[in-house]
């Protein structure tokens, strides 16, 4: 996973304008390890053609500023100004969203996780049939080792960028989590 | 469905208006007295006096609520006890967004504006419902969307429409074409600040207030200038001396279980928390015109549910304020629940109205429909209470404070009665409110201010093994006793609107909309819409003929069934 990004990011951000041009010489970093076709090169790293751009923008900024910690980006995001950023942004989530034909789950394990989600209200945020909007993440078709990894991380203080998920994903069991987030993969 | 498309203004209906008034020109000189379906309406200019008139408007809907008392009471009576029986559709307008609706439809001579979810705008004939034209605002990156991607309406004045957004701005339209005149950033959105109410139109101001009272903004009512839309005024709904009188009692009486001590302790160490107190002002204001004054209610502090980081009363959070309409400046207030930690905060809009007073006298009073489950009746003049009503819901356990594993309470966080505007009848001086019962469980976690994410303190969860269920509501206003209630087999959200021909209107989550006799609460008449009826109703006369209109796109916060119609009815 880790062959060869080093040498890209140094070569992908070299000048540092955040000219429209650089954009696409900027995301070669990117697409190292999340996929040249969108197909991320491994399993356990988020689709991120057609997310969307508020929260790519939110989680770039909060990994800069330690808010959020993650090794393998530590060393992408330190080079990036805001418009970097921005841009960014905006380049993946114009990208159609990446289908990693995950296996749709039964519909008795689809009936379960709706219950469960009405009780934490999760279409407040992440909309109906879990698409996100603005700086509220897609779920539906994310990786679910992925998915799994993150919602654990929420719930064991890991991750440490949203006390809100923090709370709610507390209140479920960790066999919970791994039920949602096969439900979620397979949308 | 992605919303951040290209276009920023769609001139769809131009070339539909040209052909509509060479149409029209045609007819005239033809003498052709019908074919009134072959034209489409043209939108007109609002005045100021129309805005004054409105409570006695029963051709025009022209406010969110009906008129600036908000007393959702449409003064005519074509449709009525007698009749509603035989209501039915007139017309269905399809929108192009699969979701929440929570738009108060307004009609301007025949034409209607309503709005969606993520904040398109549509003008239709009222008559057929036919589009004229259609606004797609292009939406920010960064919008946050706190229960769902709403939009409670516009507001008409002159010849421009006005639109708060998700992305928190104040966008101007033109009313004829819907092209963009301008468009204003109300606050930060980075900081959490958005926008879902409509906003108030009044004496060359548009008044708006804001979200944000779960992500630690410090919430205002801002009015900007109608026509440059510059800020004539601000008032911050969380002063530098937050910290109030440190009530130990709520509006009712009851304990809060405050521990003041520690309270004092952590606001002498820390300071006052006024800078990310919350206090969203999340719907229109009631106006008096005769005395100059704007009342609302504000929302909850920041964070919801962890009240240590925030000691003191956090003044003005679940408060009636009155404020000078045009300065700004402070009257008075009174807060319902001091240093709240369970998300009762007050977002029913006020209600300006004429009730029996302290002394029984007939008295000029604010009222407003809590999430607590009580309706509040407050003095105009000095903000004081009167009264409250009997609880409209099941009360348990009230003021149990949350906890890590959670704890139970009933009414569940979104109340008793949520956004949901209620409707009066002043001749039976009843007030009409739509009231959720949902068990929840509080439970509390401290964090730090998480620099304009969602901050709850902790969190509320649904108790899946407990029945929900709702209320449609009747109080007297005059003695707070209930007249009637009839429940309903979902919590209801939406809005109702009562009219002079004896009736109420309310919708409900499994897409019933219906007509309550409202001396009774008998049900006169009923309707599936086949999505959600969350949105508040609005009635008006084109060509002698009454309507009553209401969204039926159900709704992100209770999850009802989500469709994107906008459904006129008629008696014939």
């Amino acid at each position: 996973m880790r062959r060869g990004w080093m040498a890209l990011a140094a070569m992908g951000l070299a000048s540092g304008a955040a000219r429209a041009d650089d954009i696409a010489q900027k995301a070669a970093v990117c697409t190292a390890c999340h996929g040249e076709t969108g197909v991320p090169i491994d399993k356990a790293i988020p689709v991120l053609w057609g997310q969307n751009e508020g929260y790519i923008y939110i989680e770039l900024r909060d990994m800069k500023k330690g808010a959020r910690k993650n090794d393998q980006m530590s060393q992408v995001v330190n080079e990036l100004s805001r418009d970097d950023m921005l841009a960014l942004a905006a380049y993946f989530a114009a990208k159609p969203w990446t289908n990693l034909n995950q296996p749709r789950a039964a519909s008795a394990e689809q009936t379960q996780f709706d219950s469960m989600a009405r009780s934490a209200g999760c279409v407040g945020c992440h909309q109906e049939g879990y698409k996100g909007a603005g700086t509220q993440p897609r779920l539906a078709g994310q990786s679910v080792a992925y998915l799994e990894k993150t919602m654990l991380d929420f719930r064991s203080g890991a991750r440490t960028n949203n006390a809100w998920m923090k709370d709610l994903l507390q209140t479920y069991s960790p066999a919970d989590i791994l039920e949602m987030a096969r439900v979620l993969a397979g949308l | 469905m992605k919303r951040n498309g290209i276009l920023t203004g769609w001139v769809s209906g131009l070339g539909l208006a040209c052909a509509a008034f060479a149409a029209q020109a045609t007819e005239e000189i033809k003498g052709a007295g019908g074919g009134a379906a072959a034209m489409t309406a043209t939108p007109s200019a609002v005045t100021q006096t129309m805005h004054d008139n409105a409570a006695k408007d029963g051709q025009n809907f022209l406010q969110t609520n009906g008129n600036y008392g908000q007393s959702r009471f449409y003064p005519a009576a074509e449709i009525n006890a007698q009749n509603v029986a035989r209501l039915h559709p007139a017309w269905v307008f399809q929108t192009d967004v699969l979701d929440s609706m929570e738009t108060s439809p307004i009609i301007v001579n025949g034409v209607m504006y309503v709005t969606t979810s993520f904040d398109h705008v549509y003008a239709l004939d009222a008559r057929t419902g036919q589009q004229i034209w259609e606004y797609k605002h292009k939406m920010g990156p960064i919008t946050t969307y706190c229960c769902g991607p709403n939009n409670r309406g516009v507001a008409v004045m002159g010849d421009k429409v006005y639109l708060a957004t998700l992305d928190s701005k104040l966008v101007a339209l033109d009313a004829k074409t819907g092209g963009v005149k301008w468009a204003k950033e109300i606050a930060d959105p980075e900081a959490g600040y958005s926008e879902t109410m409509a906003p108030t139109a009044v004496k060359g101001l548009i008044l708006v207030g804001t979200n944000g009272g779960e992500y630690g903004i410090r919430g205002f009512l801002k009015a900007f200038d109608s026509e440059s839309g510059e800020v004539k005024w601000t008032f911050n709904t969380t002063p530098e001396n937050s910290q109030g009188i440190w009530a130990t009692k709520d509006a009712t009486g009851r304990d809060m279980h405050r521990d003041i001590a520690a309270e004092k302790a952590a606001y002498s160490k820390n300071g006052d928390p006024y800078k990310t107190l919350g206090g969203g002002v999340w719907q229109n204001p009631s106006i008096d015109l005769s005395t100059n004054r704007a009342y609302f209610v504000v929302g909850n502090p920041s964070p919801d549910l962890d009240g240590a980081i925030r000691p003191g009363d956090n003044l003005y959070t679940d408060s009636l304020v009155s404020v000078d309409l045009d300065t700004g400046k402070y009257v008075c207030h009174f807060q319902y629940i001091a240093h709240d930690v369970w998300d009762l905060d007050a977002v029913s809009p006020t209600v300006l109205a004429e009730a029996a007073g302290k002394d029984g006298a007939a008295t000029k009073v604010v009222m407003h429909a809590g999430k607590t489950g009580h309706l509040y009746v407050n003095d105009a003049k000095d903000c004081s209470l009167i009264r409250f009503s009997e609880a409209m819901i099941p009360q348990e356990n009230m003021w149990v404070l949350p906890t890590k594993d959670g704890a139970r309470m009933l009414p569940g966080a979104n109340g008793g009665v949520e956004w949901s505007p209620i409707a009066t009848d002043p001749g039976k001086h009843l007030a009409f409110a739509l009231n959720l019962h949902q068990p929840m469980t509080y439970h509390v976690d401290s964090s730090p201010y998480p620099d304009g994410k969602l901050w709850l303190g902790g969190a509320f969860k649904i108790i899946p093994s407990e029945e929900q269920w709702g209320q449609f509501v009747a109080v007297d206003y005059n003695t707070g006793k209930v007249a009637w209630k009839v429940k309903t087999p979902q919590p209801m959200i939406g809005g109702a609107l009562a009219t002079a021909g004896g009736i109420v209107f309310a919708g409900e989550a499994n897409g019933d909309f219906k007509a309550y006799d409202s001396a009774s609460g008998k049900i006169l008449w009923s309707f599936n819409a086949g999505a959600g009826v969350n949105a508040p109703p609005s009635s008006y006369v084109v060509d002698g003929k009454q309507y009553v209109v209401v969204g039926a796109g159900g709704n992100a916060q209770i999850d009802s069934k989500r469709g994107n119609a906008i459904v006129a009815f008629t008696v014939d």
